[in-house]
């Protein structure tokens, strides 16, 4: 019998090594079992958040109970929990968890048609860790990498993972913003710190509404302020009627939303909106119909779309006679120009980066990036490199102690800075304030390159207006496909 | 009698062990146990249609999307209490199979793949481009888990509810395959004309099981949108269908237990692998041709072959 | 005006699917096997003939090289893979996704993730003038080639011996071996021929569609809408449904706009409702 006792202990005490167990669960049951949260139950999002958070401070009690307690369970169970805990040591390395280094888990996708994007960001982090020796202050710094696969579901568990799993103390990264939605909603239940880093640029994240967060900040960027630039700098160029083609999805509605908003309030109109499905192969039919008699076409097509189209436009005769203002800088993406020859040149677009820019923190960038990546960099490399620099900043300023979640958003909402991208800093609600670049594609020294023609300083997210006045706007992008020519709706408040 | 132990002790085996989970297991792990039931589910209710009607079909999201949209909508939208959306959102998946079966049953083999592949698709741009709806490709975050009595808000509280209505729903299903419905179906994917012949209605068979499966499809979907607290376009892609259908081939169709082996493995595989190097898709597929090459029948038809040849010394 | 242009860009667009659906479509008309590597062999195939064109600036060597190469790694899949599992659906279909996978992820590897265009040869490198809008010549090429495709695949199984031989494998296997007819040659020169038109498609579409990671996914589903529509195994569906297929894309998106992304899928499902086998389709 004490025999029997003995290997239970020696079980227990090694599922308890490697797993977390029974005791954690325990103190999870406890907190729950309190009347204050059982009462407002019944479907309340508050408690729902409430009981999550369970799930998170799992992962970080560290306590275990005396094996007294367990002792007293039928040694069958702690036979069949020592057969596990030696079935799936496998996993054990996932399990090595400790005190020391600040964890950060990055959340990219590294395989499938978003890859390139995720690597290229990672490449930004790993330039700016490098450069501080992986050490904020006297703190080691870890990066904790996951393939969120650009899958919302996908990304969701592998954000549990990194936390409840491997310790991060901090999320970062993501690229599609169904993955930035879901991510949000997990940050926000367990009161963990996000960073978005790389192109997610759901507009709403960041403002005042349903899905505000205080535990998220974005330092890249989101749609809106880019479209906005775009539309003041169409209209000072002299353009009044303009075509959009936007690919359709979230991202295109909201940035030719807020072009056409801007557009619309300073007298200008867009008389013909196209919005081509993601995955577009043929722009032929898109480029036969657009109306020759405008001034100039607006274009947002991320990805290979962006690619094709800025061939087919050439190829269709549209290059030279209707002028092309590429929001977001999608058809003249950087990698992507040496293979477009002279089919970009002359073409416009704006964004809040440029490799062209002449300013020792993007000289230094650059030369790095290109000696990792082999091709110059757009906005996901600066981006990730900014998006390190920031949470390095913040953890910094709370010597590393990340335990008071609230002090350390602060810190992280506190940070200023000259970037790649050019200064930096973030508003209230944790979006980023940064210069917007128009640039123009010109022949630099053989190659085609985005120079910059025009900057606009310290372009926040509600520019040009004040968030008052953004808010009593009626209507929003998602709107878009019945209001994009209508300037009375574009326009019209609540 | 020997024989019949076994399996019976392994069954206890296996659900003692699938209970005491969340004691031995750290709780993401429990998180990724939840997973892998509910794709088991999943590969299982295409297991029905596939293995045991003999219908192979790629368009198997469709059900498991339309049940996790319903449960999405009716909470989000319409303010319904997620308990009550569950149920509406079996019926919506079952109800989507009833439209689809007539006109997929016209068609046998690759005709009748083609078809499924083409109607899911056909609810995937729905599901992306009725923005105002369903807020197309960004999804709908924020989907709340039932309260019926207590909180299925921890890992392990939804873990233990997962697993009760995966388990009943697989008893059920075992238990359909094993009727005499489950039999006939068995006939009709041998023969039709035979079965015809014997005075089986084939094209009733084949439509029961085709709702049903869509049914047991929509309890996944449910469980998943509750599990994620998030609904997306990507739950109605092809991309879902296939990856069903590649369950149940790799543990072995027309089993209920290899599609459920192979679900478990797939998603253990994708996140274990996926941790470790950036070119586990590589990893995967070499898994796959291997298990071709070495287990034509799947992974339980290497049981099965082991104990044909034991029986044979 | 505009009416012409958009029906010669349907017509484009339709025979370059023409391109992508054919070698799916033969190779399911011989041997029944729905082969999910075809947009693999577009994909890799595109990319080989990208590097060829980048080393050495010649379409046509890099056409020749991709369609070799395809092929032989068409035979060799079949051969030493496919082989096995003759008429077998389940092994074929995880066998075939499990190539998809690996030559995905090697490509990823090999070609890294940004989206890679093909430069077409330099004399197509033009646009007709039309009015008041402008053609690309190398549209007009691909209706050509797309064409001369077609015509050579009708002769090759309507006039030539190895085509008989095909035709009777395609009616009945057993009897054409009967018959004396090497139908397991006949298996993987048809596998390799079916191979060689994807890669010959990947690089014909390159300067159009340009090549990247997950194209051979998007590919392969393109295909999958075209022959269905058209019916399995046919080489007159695939070309009819191609067309079909391409016109309505262009019209839906010129003219339906809203509705653009149901031009593809919607159209199909109701083929396939009116006719489960498609247009050309036979049980």
């Amino acid at each position: 019998m004490r025999l029997v006792v003995d290997i239970e202990r020696l079980a227990v005490t090694v599922s308890q090594a490697i797993f977390d167990n029974r005791a954690k669960a325990t103190v999870c049951d406890a907190s729950m079992r309190s009347p204050k949260s059982r009462g407002i139950h019944k479907g309340n999002a508050m408690t729902t958040r409430k009981t999550i958070l369970c799930d998170a401070a799992d992962a970080r009690i560290g306590v275990t109970l005396p094996g007294k307690q367990l002792a007293r369970r039928g040694a069958l169970r702690a036979v069949a929990i020592a057969g596990v805990a030696a079935l799936l040591l496998g996993a054990a390395p996932f399990a090595a968890r400790a005190a020391g280094p600040i964890k950060i888990g990055v959340l990219l996708p590294l395989s499938g048609n978003f890859a390139v994007l995720g690597q290229q960001a990672l490449t930004g982090m790993k330039i700016y860790l490098d450069q501080v020796g992986n050490k904020a202050g006297d703190n080691p710094i870890e990066l904790l990498v996951e393939d969120s696969q650009g899958k919302p579901d996908v990304a969701v568990t592998k954000a549990r993972k990194l936390v409840q799993g491997e310790g991060a103390q901090v999320l970062t990264g993501v690229v599609s913003s169904g993955v930035a939605l879901a991510t949000n909603d997990y940050s926000r239940d367990n009161k963990v710190p996000l960073v978005l880093s790389a192109d997610a640029g759901v507009t709403e994240l960041t403002m005042p509404g349903p899905l505000a967060n205080p535990y998220l900040v974005r330092t890249s960027q989101n749609g809106r302020a880019v479209g906005a630039v775009g539309a003041d700098w169409a209209y000072k160029k002299g353009w009044r009627k303009v075509v959009t083609i936007g690919s359709d999805y979230a991202g295109g509605l909201d940035v030719d939303y807020a072009f056409g908003q801007e557009f619309c309030s300073l007298g200008g109109r867009v008389v013909q909106a196209e919005w081509s499905p993601i995955g577009t192969a043929d722009f032929g039919p898109y480029l036969t119909n657009i109306d020759r008699t405008a001034d100039a076409v607006i274009a947002f097509a991320p990805g290979a779309d962006g690619l094709r189209l800025a061939r087919q436009y050439s190829d269709f005769g549209l290059k030279g006679k209707l002028p092309v203002l590429d929001l977001f800088g999608t058809l003249v993406y950087e990698p992507n120009l040496p293979q477009l020859g002279d089919a970009t040149l002359g073409m416009y677009s704006v964004l809040f980066y440029t490799p062209m820019l002449k300013t020792p923190e993007n000289q230094s960038f650059v030369a790095e990036f290109k000696k990792r990546m082999h091709f110059m960099p757009a906005n996901e490399g600066p981006n990730g490199y900014v998006g390190a620099e920031a949470i390095v900043d913040a953890v910094k300023a709370v010597n590393g102690d990340l335990s008071d979640t609230m002090k350390f958003m602060a810190a992280l909402r506190a940070v200023k800075f000259d970037s790649p991208k050019g200064p930096i800093s973030l508003d209230k609600y944790g979006q980023v304030i940064q210069p917007m670049y128009i640039r123009e594609t010109e022949k630099v020294d053989g190659q085609t390159a985005n120079v910059p023609i025009a900057t606009y300083k310290s372009v926040d997210q509600f520019w040009p207006y004040t968030e008052a006045e953004y808010a009593s706007f009626k209507y929003t992008y998602k709107d878009a496909k019945n209001a994009m020519t209508d300037c009375t709706r574009l326009l019209a408040k609540k | 009698m020997k024989a019949r132990v076994w399996p019976f002790i392994g069954a206890v085996a296996v659900l003692a062990l699938l209970i005491a989970l969340p004691d031995i297991l750290r709780p993401y792990y429990v998180g990724l146990a939840t997973r892998m039931l509910i794709f088991a589910l999943f590969a299982m209710s295409l297991d029905l249609l596939l293995g045991y009607a003999g219908l192979a079909s790629l368009g198997h999201a469709a059900y498991f999307g339309v049940a996790a949209y319903t449960i999405a909508l009716l909470v989000l939208r319409a303010g319904v209490d997620s308990g009550i959306a569950f149920p509406a959102a079996l019926v919506a998946a079952a109800i989507i199979g009833a439209l689809f079966a007539p006109l997929a049953l016209r068609a046998r083999g690759s005709y009748f793949l083609m078809i499924t592949f083409a109607l899911a698709q056909v609810v995937w741009s729905v599901a992306f481009g009725w923005r105002s709806l369903t807020n197309g490709d960004d999804g709908m975050p924020g989907v709340t888990r039932p309260y019926f009595g207590w909180s299925l808000d921890n890992t392990t509280s939804f873990y233990y509810f997962a697993l009760a209505v995966i388990g009943i729903a697989a008893l059920l299903l075992f238990a359909i395959v094993k009727s005499p419905f489950g039999r006939a179906l068995r006939g009709i994917r041998e023969s039709e004309s035979r079965m015809q012949a014997l005075g089986y209605n084939v094209w009733r068979h084949q439509y029961a099981a085709f709702v049903l499966s869509a049914f047991f499809a929509g309890i996944a979907g449910a469980l998943y949108a509750y599990f994620n607290r998030f609904v997306g376009p990507e739950y109605l892609y092809v991309v879902q269908s296939a990856e069903a259908l590649i369950m149940v081939i790799l543990g072995g169709a027309g089993t209920l237990l290899g599609p459920a082996i192979g679900a478990a493995l797939i998603v253990f595989l994708e996140d274990f692998v996926s941790s470790l190097t950036e070119h586990w898709v590589l990893v995967l597929g070499v898994i796959y041709v291997l298990v071709t090459l070495f287990a034509p029948r799947g992974l339980i038809g290497l049981y099965v072959d082991f104990r044909q040849r034991r029986a044979l010394k | 005006m505009t009416w012409v242009i958009h029906i010669l860009n349907g017509v484009a667009y339709g025979m370059l699917l023409f391109l992508i659906a054919a070698g799916l479509s033969l190779i399911y008309g011989l041997m029944k096997i729905l082969n999910l590597t075809h947009g693999t062999f577009y994909l890799v195939g595109g990319y080989i003939g990208l590097t060829v064109m980048q080393t050495t600036g010649s379409f046509i060597l890099a056409l020749i090289a991709s369609v070799l190469a395809m092929a032989l790694l068409g035979a060799i899949i079949e051969r030493f893979f496919l082989r096995r599992f003759h008429l077998d659906e389940l092994p074929q279909t995880l066998l075939t996704f499990g190539f998809l996978f690996i030559f995905a992820d090697l490509s990823l590897w090999i070609w890294g993730g940004n989206p890679l265009m093909l430069d077409e040869p330099e004399i197509l490198q033009r646009s007709v003038p039309m009015g008041y809008y402008a053609y690309p010549v190398y549209r007009l090429f691909l209706i050509a080639v797309g064409l001369a495709v077609a015509g050579g695949l009708w002769w090759f199984q309507e006039k030539t011996r190895l085509g008989t031989m095909l035709r009777a494998g395609v009616d009945d296997a057993e009897i054409a071996r009967a018959l004396g007819i090497n139908v397991s040659l006949l298996f993987t020169l048809v596998f390799a021929v079916g191979a060689a038109l994807a890669a010959l498609a990947g690089v014909l579409a390159g300067p159009v569609l340009s090549l990247y990671p997950g194209a051979d996914f998007e590919v392969l589903i393109l295909a999958f809408v075209v022959v269905i529509v058209g019916g399995l195994g046919s080489l007159r569906g695939a070309l009819a449904g191609a067309l079909l297929v391409g016109i309505l894309d262009d019209f839906g998106k010129a003219f339906f706009p809203e509705f653009a992304l149901f031009t593809v899928f919607v159209p199909m499902a109701v083929i396939l409702v009116l006719r489960p086998t498609g247009l050309f389709g036979r049980r």
